[in-house]
């Protein structure tokens, strides 16, 4: 737009000074088509769509009473089967294991989750439970850091949720009280080893 | 609503949805420059929205929380799109606007959406068109003195709006 047209334009909308100037600076935009653009009507359906199919729990077919000698049996063996998950996973927290709190950043605000650390003979482990974080999109993959206060970060491992499942065991061969802090990224399957600037989850230990 | 949009309501999805769409799509275009890309950063913004929900706050504005939302989707499809192409292919001017232009953008936009029906007809084909008031009169149907009147309402209700949106 000339700057006679946008003189034209304050003066023929009876403006003052600064409310010329003010209008000065957003005349180009608009001026642009992007503005004034309109998304196509099927994103409304295709939204509500998406949300539908996330809320809607799958339904599953009836099953047949089971005889009632099996309830008992079926609970003890339940039982002694997740006893045996959960250690391998080890939820009983060990003593010398320490947990951090880990919160989502501005690109997932909605992620929680924590990380659970413990010495062992091959390095330190750490178990990975998070809620609300997405499945990493084709092309993705998220990636655990552990972060010195020095600037320096070292992959403790890749996985991308895409199963479903919210928890990942991932390994540090560094000191974590070296490197305190524990990122989570976004990273592309570009082959680039270094960590994206897509952090979207962090934490540290509290008394750090 | 906003509790009700936390609850994934579908009339709650559908008010924050309609009241967000055009400002969202507007900074999606203005750093995507491509229909189709826009509306799929459009629909992903807002199912991000509805899925970050429940960590929102109703005693903060919406607006910023959204406008978060969309610009970083839109430009994570942005660097995308930019990794498929040859890096002797892209065009130094399809580099996405900066942060305070897409801000603005989205001011703007939110601002353009408030105004009544008329008002905002007004703006469009003052600024976007290129028309002059006897142009608009015309195009209208309305008389000159009309269009006088309706533009010099229009242009200082988007700037008070402008200069809520600052304030807050």
């Amino acid at each position: 737009m000339s700057d006679e047209r946008a003189e034209y334009l304050a003066s023929a909308a009876g403006l003052g000074p600064s409310d010329r100037e003010r209008l000065d600076q957003i005349r180009e935009i608009l001026g642009q088509n992007t503005t004034w653009s309109e998304p196509p009507p099927e994103v409304a359906d295709r939204l509500l769509a998406a949300i539908g199919a996330r809320k809607t729990p799958s339904i599953r077919a009836k099953p047949e009473p089971a005889p009632r000698w099996v309830w008992p049996a079926a609970a003890l063996v339940a039982t002694a089967a997740v006893v045996l998950v959960m250690g391998w996973l080890g939820v009983f927290s060990a003593p010398d294991e320490q947990v951090v709190a880990i919160a989502g950043t501005e690109l997932e605000p909605g992620a929680t989750g924590q990380a659970a650390i413990r010495e062992t003979e091959s390095g330190w482990w750490i178990r990975l439970d998070v809620n609300d974080l997405p499945a990493a999109e084709d092309g993705t993959y998220y990636e655990g850091w552990v972060w010195s206060d020095d600037g320096e970060g070292v992959s403790i491992g890749t996985f991308h949720f895409r199963g479903g499942e919210q928890s990942v065991i991932l390994w540090a061969g560094v000191d974590p009280e070296d490197y305190p802090a524990i990122w989570v990224t976004l990273e592309d399957e570009d082959g680039d080893a270094t960590a994206s600037d897509r952090v979207v989850m962090r934490g540290r230990p509290e008394s750090q | 609503m906003l509790d009700r949009f936390r609850d994934g309501d579908e009339s709650a999805v559908k008010a924050v949805y309609e009241r967000f769409r055009g400002p969202v799509f507007a900074i999606s275009m203005s750093v995507l420059h491509d229909h189709g890309l826009a509306a799929d950063a459009t629909q992903q913004t807002f199912i991000k929205a509805w899925q970050a929900a429940t960590t929102y706050d109703p005693e903060r504005e919406l607006a910023p929380w959204i406008y978060a939302i969309a610009r970083r989707t839109a430009i994570d499809i942005y660097r995308k799109q930019s990794r498929s192409v040859a890096s002797d292919d892209v065009d130094s001017t399809t580099l996405p606007p900066s942060l305070d232009t897409i801000w603005e953008v989205f001011e703007v936009r939110s601002a353009l959406d408030r105004l009544p029906d008329e008002e905002r007809l007004v703006i469009k084909l003052s600024h976007f068109d290129g028309l002059t008031h006897v142009e608009i009169a015309a195009h209208m149907g309305i008389p000159v003195g009309t269009v006088k009147s309706r533009s010099h309402r229009a242009h200082r209700r988007l700037l008070e709006l402008l200069r809520h949106v600052e304030e807050t």
